[in-house]
């Protein structure tokens, strides 16, 4: 027997002791209370006459002792948590890896109340109990806790476990272990070794789940005013169930309802709901979905990002900036605002246009250059490049983000400036290769230098116009993902970011030069923060795959975990337990003068 | 505490009196009728005129019509001797408990001098002490009080021993007021199981303060016991392990007070009382119990008058 960090003499001995203790502790005598009477003579006969009682008086305090005695080895047993790891019947087993699968459909309550994740720590457990060493991993944290014969680590490491959604890892490997352990529900495949031992822990069990939801644009989003459409919301809700049920749905923007409705799906039955949005109001969407058999949470929520329904606001900064103004002016999802040179106030803005003139230091806010003067001191052309290039050609509209869907052929160019600089990246060149559109980003800005204006190019006509700036916009107002509505999990970002959950709370994030990586555990909206610019996307759960949870992919020859009886809890919580009632019954009686 | 009634209290009691369950004669006149036939203002009897008796009773109407000389007999009336013994041992310290013990003795004073009665107040302890007789007349109440004030609760108890002195002493004939807690050290008197009329436990051989009493009724005169007690004699009001402490012998003696244990001691104390009241039922003495939390106004004017002390 081993008993949790220490060895088993040293264990015996702080049960022995804290027994000992107990004991010499109730006999210890507090100096009780002088009381002054004006006779002993009547205490002298009642002693007389209650001389009978003195045996039992006698029981009574043996089994005080005894209770007492009791108390403080359940509370030393509850506080060592002994148990036998490694008895001669579980040697068999020797080392032994426990891998979890930790997949969201392992919340999944099933018929007891209990969750299919409960079920499959307490098969852990089991394993654990019987064998010599074991190390304990899941699918989506990996090894979380290295081979071991403490029990309290295992305990520890399999209490601090959850399902913790999507992302899943490469299957866990622990040299030296002579058995790999599998507990799953099998909502989610995996390609598993033959050695490995799947236990299951799955049952069948109805579930309602949000299986789509987003803002989808329409074609009257273009319009202005109060009442004009910024898009719609669709939902789509599935029944995983066996039989019907009636879902009630729920839509939120903001803390407005949108809608309120019961449903009636059959069974198998999807349901799809589109709402539309206006363009005012709060930007933020959350979907609810209640049904009398649903056994997860965690899709019952959907959200969504109105990213239009919030402007950006863009300052123009030149001279002579008509030729932009109409194309500004008539974007409903741009707020712009007009500056001269001499007038230009920073601060305020998502993205600055600087239209043939820079300020003499590089913007800290995200700005769109057009065709910079040529003494900008933070744009100098390195020695041996050419400064600029007269009637040049470009042909090739490169993949940067900025340049997607711009047709260059429709440009015509007289005078191209050379836009590269130690800063900036070029991303279209000339057929000469002279770069004439580069750009640039940091941790805290982004920049677009295009090398050409209106007035030596037909720009301001051409059809790569608009294209060119709502891209530019675009990039620099907001972060780039590749995509704005996300899964519960580890999520890559572009470049260096900051994370922030709806509630304030910041999301850990491993920075890497180029991109950064967090963990986006629950469903909600998240602010991502980057280059200088502010977007929220959201995450969602939603997904018909894991949603699903009356099927398996498991095989009928996998061993399945039996149902886990309410009452198997780790024993040591019994003992806590019986402490805590032997506590009270002693301090009840002691009350009550029942015992000594 | 300073021992003072209230006008109307007083005015109370001096529409009572003592009762004596026996004529006594005393030695002055006063306002109490006496065995003596003497110079009273009560008709009481005639007898046979003899030489020397005193011609100005002679019945001259009875003269006329008998032909024989008969001497006109009056019934005297004499004050009452009132002896107020007052336990003033160290059981009695208890404040609650000793106060009550006083009060009750000034009352009776007061209700003596107002009827002119001879008082003598004897406190005791395991012998009498300094006796003090106020005199005659309410007037001397103040007397009483003064003495009564100076009183402190000191030494052991004993009943049986401050009887036998009092006795030894000639004393006039009349009522004697045992006021005490009647708590002894040791005092535990043998019982017998029960009456054949299932009235309670009877008293074989009295030792203790049943003894003292005997002893004052043996020798003729008409006793009453005051039975002082305090909430503290009745219950132990404590629970768990207690270092019991006897006030007057300083024996001490640790008990674990258990809830039964408790009810056991309120139970004897109630024996003790009923043995103490059936005691004096036997003996012809006069039995009030005082409640040292009981209203004083209350004891006086209520207990005593029902336990006939005071009419």
């Amino acid at each position: 027997m081993t008993f949790a960090a220490l060895t088993a003499w040293q264990a015996w001995a702080v049960l022995i002791g804290a027994a000992g203790l107990a004991a010499a502790l109730f006999f210890i005598k507090l100096r009780p209370p002088r009381i002054l009477i004006p006779s002993l003579s009547l205490w002298q006969r009642v002693l007389d006459a209650s001389t009978e009682l003195t045996l039992w008086e006698r029981i009574r305090r043996a089994v005080s002792l005894v209770v007492t005695i009791a108390i403080a080895i359940v509370l030393a047993l509850s506080i060592l948590r002994p148990s036998r790891i490694g008895g001669a019947g579980a040697s068999a087993h020797g080392r032994t890896l426990v891998v979890l699968d930790s997949s969201w459909s392992m919340s999944a309550r099933t018929r007891g109340r209990e969750t299919r994740w409960d079920r499959a720590i307490a098969e852990a457990r089991r394993i654990a109990a019987s064998s010599d060493q074991v190390a304990i991993a899941t699918t989506a944290d990996g090894l979380v806790q290295g081979l071991t014969d403490d029990s309290v680590l295992v305990e520890s490491a399999l209490a601090r476990l959850a399902p913790s959604a999507f992302g899943d890892t490469s299957w866990p490997t622990v040299s030296g272990v002579q058995s790999v352990h599998f507990v799953t529900d099998g909502a989610v495949p995996h390609h598993l070794d033959r050695s490995v031992v799947i236990h299951s822990v799955f049952e069948p069990v109805n579930n309602v789940a949000i299986t789509a939801f987003d803002v989808r644009s329409t074609l009257t989003g273009g319009r202005r005013g109060p009442d004009s459409q910024v898009g719609t919301a669709y939902l789509e809700i599935a029944n995983f169930a066996s039989k019907p049920q009636t879902v009630h749905v729920t839509m939120f923007r903001g803390k407005g309802k949108i809608a309120d409705s019961n449903t009636n799906l059959a069974a198998g039955e999807a349901y799809r709901q589109v709402v539309p949005l206006a363009r005012q109001g709060d930007p933020a969407l959350h979907a609810h979905i209640e049904a009398p058999d649903n056994a997860l949470d965690v899709d019952d929520d959907g959200y969504a990002w109105i990213g239009r329904a919030r402007p950006l606001s863009v300052f123009v900064v030149g001279e002579h900036t008509e030729w932009i103004r109409r194309l500004l002016t008539n974007d409903p999802d741009i707020r712009a605002t007009f500056w001269t040179p001499g007038t230009y106030r920073d601060g305020g803005q998502d993205v600055t246009i600087f239209d043939r003139w820079a300020p003499p230091t590089v913007s800290g806010q995200p700005a769109l250059f057009f065709a910079p003067p040529d003494d900008t001191p933070w744009l100098a052309v390195p020695g041996d490049s050419a400064k600029d290039e007269r009637r040049p050609r470009w042909d090739f509209p490169g993949d940067h983000a900025v340049l997607r869907g711009v047709d260059p052929v429709t440009l015509r160019i007289d005078r191209a400036r050379n836009c590269e600089s130690a800063s900036l990246v070029p991303i279209a060149r000339t057929s000469r290769g002279m770069p004439i559109i580069c750009a640039g980003e940091s941790s805290d800005r982004r920049l677009v230098v295009v090398g050409f204006g209106p007035a030596e190019s037909n720009l301001a006509t051409a059809p790569a116009f608009p294209v060119l700036v709502a891209n530019a916009v675009e990039w620099l107002g907001r972060p780039a993902n590749r995509d704005l509505s996300l899964r519960p999990g580890l999520t890559p970002f572009v470049g260096p970011a900051r994370i922030t959950r709806d509630d304030g709370e910041s999301v850990p994030l491993t920075q890497l030069p180029a991109s950064s990586f967090g963990v986006l555990a629950a469903p909600g909206l998240y602010t991502v923060e980057s280059a200088g610019a502010r977007n929220t996307i959201a995450v969602n759960a939603a997904d018909p795959q894991r949603s699903n949870v009356a099927r398996t992919t498991l095989g009928s020859g996998t061993n399945t975990a039996p149902p886990r009886n309410p009452l198997e809890r780790p024993w040591w919580l019994a003992c806590a337990l019986a402490a805590f009632v032997l506590v009270f019954v002693e301090w009840w009686t002691w009350q009550r003068r029942i015992t000594v | 505490m300073p021992l003072r009634f209230e006008n109307d209290f007083l005015k109370k009691l001096e529409y009572l009196h003592v009762v004596s369950k026996r004529a006594l004669a005393g030695q002055n006149r006063a306002d109490r009728l006496s065995p003596k036939r003497g110079r009273g203002l009560e008709f009481a009897d005639h007898r046979p005129y003899a030489a020397g008796d005193d011609y100005r009773h002679i019945d001259w109407k009875a003269y006329q019509r008998l032909n024989r000389l008969l001497l006109r007999l009056f019934d005297e009336e004499r004050d009452l001797s009132i002896y107020l013994l007052l336990d003033v041992s160290r059981s009695m310290a208890e404040p609650a408990k000793f106060d009550m013990a006083r009060r009750i003795a000034a009352a009776l004073c007061y209700v003596g001098l107002a009827h002119l009665d001879r008082l003598t107040i004897i406190p005791f302890g395991d012998d009498l002490g300094r006796e003090s007789s106020p005199g005659r007349g309410k007037g001397r109440i103040f007397r009483v009080f003064e003495s009564l004030e100076q009183l402190e609760a000191r030494g052991p108890t004993d009943l049986r021993a401050a009887c036998k002195a009092f006795a030894a002493r000639p004393r006039q004939l009349g009522l004697v007021v045992v006021i005490s807690d009647f708590l002894e050290p040791g005092a535990a008197p043998a019982q017998e199981p029960a009456d054949a009329d299932g009235v309670g436990p009877a008293v074989k051989d009295a030792i203790g303060p049943q003894a003292g009493l005997k002893i004052l009724r043996t020798i003729g005169h008409d006793v009453f016991a005051v039975h002082v007690t305090s909430e503290r004699d009745r219950d132990p009001g404590v629970f768990g392990t207690v270092r019991f402490v006897d006030v007057e012998t300083g024996e001490v003696r640790e008990i674990e007070v258990t809830p039964r244990l408790a009810a056991a001691y309120v139970k004897e104390a109630e024996k003790h009382a009923d043995t103490l009241e059936h005691f004096c039922g036997r003996y012809d003495i006069g039995y009030v119990r005082a409640d040292a939390e009981r209203p004083f106004e209350d004891v006086i004017l209520r207990a005593f008058r029902q336990g006939r002390f005071l009419a």
